[in-house]
């Protein structure tokens, strides 16, 4: 599903260049269940940011389904991870001004969907993640481990083949923390192929494979 | 898709109050404004605008060329219409002679005319001609009714204010001036009240050429007067240059017969230039140039300019705060031009409720702006006009104050968005030209209104050479009847405590008529340039305080060929003292020579917008109209009762018009004084604006240096410094602003008070008061804003980094 060839990522602080990313070779499968550790500063972030094509890189081969993503523009990459890939953030980056139910639409409307099928998919995925009743709230009036539910309900709305959590526990406490990797666990049962960022040694034995990091380089994998 | 970004727009409004506020707030402000000049602006350029062959009519001027300058009449001598119409026969011309001010009375059954059926109305002379060239719609009646003598024609709103009904004005009875009777022969429909044609009493041509002592009809060439107008349509296809050429012929040879010193020419003027052409003068309240029409234009568009400015600084300030949101929307899948759309409709849903709310605040304030500039009608707000306006507008301002900061924040990058690493948004290079460009406007606008103002003050307090404090000015027709029963009327006067002086004249000594001939001086040849002439009794001077430079008043003992002239005669006949005129013999015209008394000292002779004229002052009874009254100050209201009822016992048959000087002289700049109004409300919200703008900049400042402050002040900064580190910049785009304003608002002001003859001298003050005032509303501003970053918490602003 996803290969990393020699990749490289940097940025010039004067004469210097610092490395984010460096000599970055990685293969992932459908249906895997990776964990990318590290301690800060070690680049997980900005590796995750690169699968999801949120951010370039400046050397090396990045295939995506078979899509050589480096010699894609940036309205393709749009268009590739709009399709394939959910997103999971540490800070929920739920909208404040929208209800659950409309958080939950936002990336259905990116899809152009028709509105009949946007409702039947939302009304799914509400009634699934059992949050039904709460569907008329907006963020603030849910407590984090609530949010995150939505968060991970929203990035699995479009349907994608790919979800990427960023440290998707972080702002939780441990029995959310818990809940929210069982559902992970879950999903990866059902098909979905996820790759999170995590300090955790316990989420990380959730997964199926884990990288370390360390000073923008695969230090370790197993 | 849509409705998902109103209610996202609609939510984001209610949750950030304070910036909805400013954002709403000024842009409705901005487009009210901007829908008041609108609405002027279309209400002038609307004039004359209802005659199906608009296009095709045109008025007949003068423009006369001498030793003194050029000069410009609506007027054409009266002999002209039937050797045009003789002449150039392909046209047709029509006749409009105005005769301002004649007295309508009303009898009823029995002959009788009650008091309230008598009054005084400006009245017009035409013939049936009129209705081919301005067509105006019949009620009842014929043109050819115009063509008989003693026949006069209504429109409809004046038949019914008189007889109850317009049908029933019919064939009723009208005394003019008491000496001429007229049937009422026809009523017209109302003329519309954005015209230049205020023609309610039509009366036949023929009528005024059977009476020309009364009405002053005369077939000589030499003489002419404004009110003398001639219009005239031309077939479709035909060359106004040629019929010009034409009518030229006709007359050129008549000019030179009399062989006066003035060459003089007729222009065709069109009719949709009448209104804005303020050489000519219309029958109308009043003209309005084009460049004030522009003026008021630019101040309209200026203002939304200022409104839009606002709103993209504002918005590109908040724009920081949306960043996460912005950032997760990339995230999910939303393409650039997803979010450009979702700002822009949110840009547009705040347009919306400005220009609901902008409507909202015009409807009350509609009818003062009426007032102020003089528009009688009422304006309706809702028309397809209007409406059509609001929405462009609506659209324009959108597309401009939208698409900025919707282009700057769709470009966020998602991953910086997301961290909270994007800062403020935009470039500050074009935030800060933005803002000079607001400084430059509100200051133009301070400096212009400052002037306007000054000049309008200066204009008030002038000394204007004589007296015109507490006189009181009775007038009628000077006809023969009310001549022989003045010195009864005098006596009368006399008797009243509180009139202190009586002087009969032709005129004040100050006034917008002009009487002028060509004259000889000294038994020499005739001068280059005309002498104007007021009648006035021998207390006009002393009734008046005109002082004497040399010589004397002439008196009771005088004979009547004792005169008395001005100072600017003196100099103009190109003599150095005025005692050398004194003995002297002048003489109008062609008529006999006169003996010069006295010189009285300069006194504004027309209106200060206009050069003092050469005048002679004489005795002369039968243009005795004006009764003027010096009365004593402490109870004006009681003598000016009893001196109108000495005048109805007396002319019980006249109506008895009166009016205080200085009221009158100060109707003379009335247009202005409405329009430094005018241009001190719009720049007060100029300034208003430019205000909101300024916060909205300083918004967007203590944004960017949250951090900056924080570590300042964790450093030991005082409130004093930090808010001086807000005011710094402002303070020098204020200075840019002032260097490019200053010169533009000078230039505009010197054209500006190239109208009036007296003037102030624009000094340097002037431009350091606009100064220092900018700068100190900028301050005031600026430190409301600043001072909530000054003394906050350093500790929170760092926390967030």
């Amino acid at each position: 599903m996803i290969q990393l060839e020699k990749i490289f990522k940097w940025v010039n602080s004067g004469a210097n260049r610092v490395f984010l990313l460096q000599d970055i070779n990685l293969e992932i499968e459908k249906g895997e269940f990776v964990s990318i550790m590290g301690p800060s500063g070690s680049g997980k972030s900005t590796l995750l940011n690169v699968i999801g094509m949120l951010d370039g890189f400046d050397e090396g081969k990045y295939t995506f389904q078979g899509e050589p993503v480096h010699q894609l523009k940036e309205k393709q990459k749009s268009a590739l991870y709009k399709k394939h890939i959910g997103f999971v953030f540490q800070a929920y980056h739920l909208i404040d001004e929208l209800t659950v139910y409309e958080n939950i639409e936002t990336p259905l409307l990116y899809q152009d969907l028709k509105s009949s099928e946007r409702k039947a998919r939302v009304a799914d995925i509400l009634d699934r993640f059992n949050i039904v009743g709460k569907k008329d709230l907006f963020p603030a009036q849910l407590s984090g481990g609530q949010q995150q539910l939505v968060g991970i309900a929203r990035a699995l709305v479009a349907q994608p083949q790919l979800i990427l959590a960023d440290e998707p526990t972080g702002n939780l406490n441990s029995k959310q923390g818990e809940e929210i990797m069982e559902l992970f666990k879950q999903l990866n049962k059902e098909g979905v192929t996820i790759i999170q960022v995590t300090h955790s040694e316990k989420n990380a034995t959730y997964g199926s494979k884990v990288i370390e990091l360390l000073d923008g380089r695969i230090v370790n994998r197993h | 898709m849509v409705s998902n970004h109103f209610k996202i727009a609609w939510r984001n409004l209610v949750r950030n109050k304070s910036f909805s506020l400013i954002n709403i707030g000024g842009l409705s402000v901005g487009i009210a404004a901007s829908l008041l000049l609108y609405m002027v602006v279309s209400y002038e350029l609307s004039y004359n605008q209802f005659f199906p062959n608009k296009e095709n009519i045109y008025q007949i001027v003068t423009k006369s060329v001498d030793e003194g300058g050029e000069d410009y009449t609506p007027g054409v001598p009266l002999p002209a219409l039937e050797a045009f119409r003789l002449g150039v026969p392909e046209v047709k011309i029509a006749p409009l002679i105005g005769n301002g001010g004649c007295q309508i009375s009303l009898p009823d059954e029995n002959g009788t005319i009650h008091p309230d059926k008598k009054f005084m109305q400006d009245i017009y002379f035409t013939d049936a001609e009129l209705f081919n060239v301005l067509q105006f719609k019949w009620l009842s009646g014929s043109p050819e009714i115009l063509n008989e003598p003693n026949t006069i024609v209504l429109t409809k709103k004046e038949a019914e204010k008189h007889f109850s009904s317009w049908q029933n004005a019919l064939n009723k009875t009208i005394h003019i001036n008491n000496q001429v009777t007229a049937n009422i022969g026809g009523v017209l429909e109302d003329i519309p009240l954005n015209s230049d044609f205020p023609l309610y009493y039509l009366i036949s041509y023929a009528t005024y050429k059977n009476n020309p002592k009364i009405f002053g009809y005369t077939d000589q060439w030499g003489s002419n007067s404004s009110d003398n107008h001639l219009y005239m349509s031309i077939p479709v296809g035909t060359s106004v240059a040629d019929i010009a050429q034409k009518l030229n012929a006709v007359s050129t040879p008549r000019y030179n017969e009399i062989d006066q010193q003035e060459k003089r020419e007729h222009l065709l003027l069109p009719l949709k230039e009448m209104h804005y052409e303020e050489r000519y003068g219309t029958f109308g309240d009043y003209t309005i140039s084009k460049n004030t029409l522009m003026m008021l234009s630019l101040i309209g568009v200026f203002i939304l300019v200022m409104a839009c400015i606002n709103f993209i600084n504002l918005s590109t300030a908040q724009a920081v705060n949306r960043s996460k949101e912005i950032g997760i929307r990339k995230v999910l899948g939303s393409h650039r031009f997803n979010i450009f759309w979702q700002l822009l409709s949110e840009t547009s849903l705040i347009v919306l409720c400005s220009i609901i709310i902008a409507l909202l605040l015009v409807k009350p304030v509609l009818p003062h702006i009426e007032t102020l500039v003089g528009i009688t009608e009422k304006l309706p707000l809702f028309t397809i006009n209007n409406i059509v306006y609001l929405l462009l507008t609506g659209v324009i301002v959108s597309f401009i104050a939208g698409s900025y900061p919707a282009f700057v924040i769709a470009g966020f990058k998602p991953v910086s968005a997301l961290k909270g690493k994007q800062k403020a948004a935009g470039k500050a290079g074009m935030r800060r030209g933005l803002v000079v460009l607001q400084f430059v406007i509100s200051q133009v606008l301070i400096i212009g209104t400052l002037i306007a103002v000054l000049q309008m003050n200066m204009i008030k307090k002038s000394d204007l050479g004589f007296n015109k404090e507490a006189i009181l000015v009775v007038y009628t027709k000077a006809d023969s009847a009310v001549l022989s029963r003045q010195p009864a009327y005098k006596h009368e006067l006399e008797k009243i405590p509180g009139v202190q002086s009586i002087s009969f004249n032709s005129d004040v000594p100050s006034s917008q008529s002009n009487s002028s001939t060509n004259f000889a001086f000294d038994h020499k040849p005739d001068e280059k340039f005309s002498l104007y002439y007021k009648s006035a009794d021998e207390n006009y001077f002393s009734t008046f305080q005109i002082d004497f430079v040399a010589g004397r008043a002439y008196n009771a003992n005088d004979s009547a060929k004792a005169v008395v002239v001005n100072e600017t005669l003196v100099k103009m006949l190109g003599l150095n003292s005025a005692e050398e005129v004194i003995g002297k013999n002048i003489r109008m015209g062609g008529s006999r020579w006169l003996t010069i008394t006295g010189v009285v000292k300069d006194f504004t002779t027309n209106t200060l917008k206009e050069n003092i004229k050469p005048l002679l002052l004489g005795p002369v009874k039968r243009s005795y109209r004006n009764a003027a009254l010096k009365i004593s100050s402490n109870n004006l209201p009681a003598t000016k009762n009893a001196v109108i009822a000495e005048w109805n016992k007396i002319f019980p048959e006249y109506v008895a018009n009166d009016y205080w000087l200085d009221e009158r002289i100060t109707r003379f700049y009335q247009q202005e004084d409405q329009l430094t109004l005018l241009y001190k409300i719009f720049s007060g919200i100029a300034i208003f604006l430019s205000c909101l703008g300024l916060y909205g900049l300083i918004s967007f400042t203590t944004v960017q240096k949250r951090k900056e402050v924080g570590i300042r002040k964790v450093l030991g900064a005082s409130v004093g410094s930090i808010l001086y580190l807000f005011s710094k910049e402002i303070t020098l785009l204020i200075i840019v602003a002032l260097a490019i304003s200053i010169p533009v608002a000078w230039w505009i002001s010197k054209e500006w008070l190239t109208i009036f003859a007296t003037k102030i001298t624009i000094s340097w003050t002037i431009f350091l008061v606009a100064a220092i005032a900018s700068i100190g509303i900028a301050w005031l501003t600026i430190s409301i804003r600043s001072l909530k970053a000054a003394t906050s918490n350093p500790v929170k602003s760092l926390r967030d980094e």
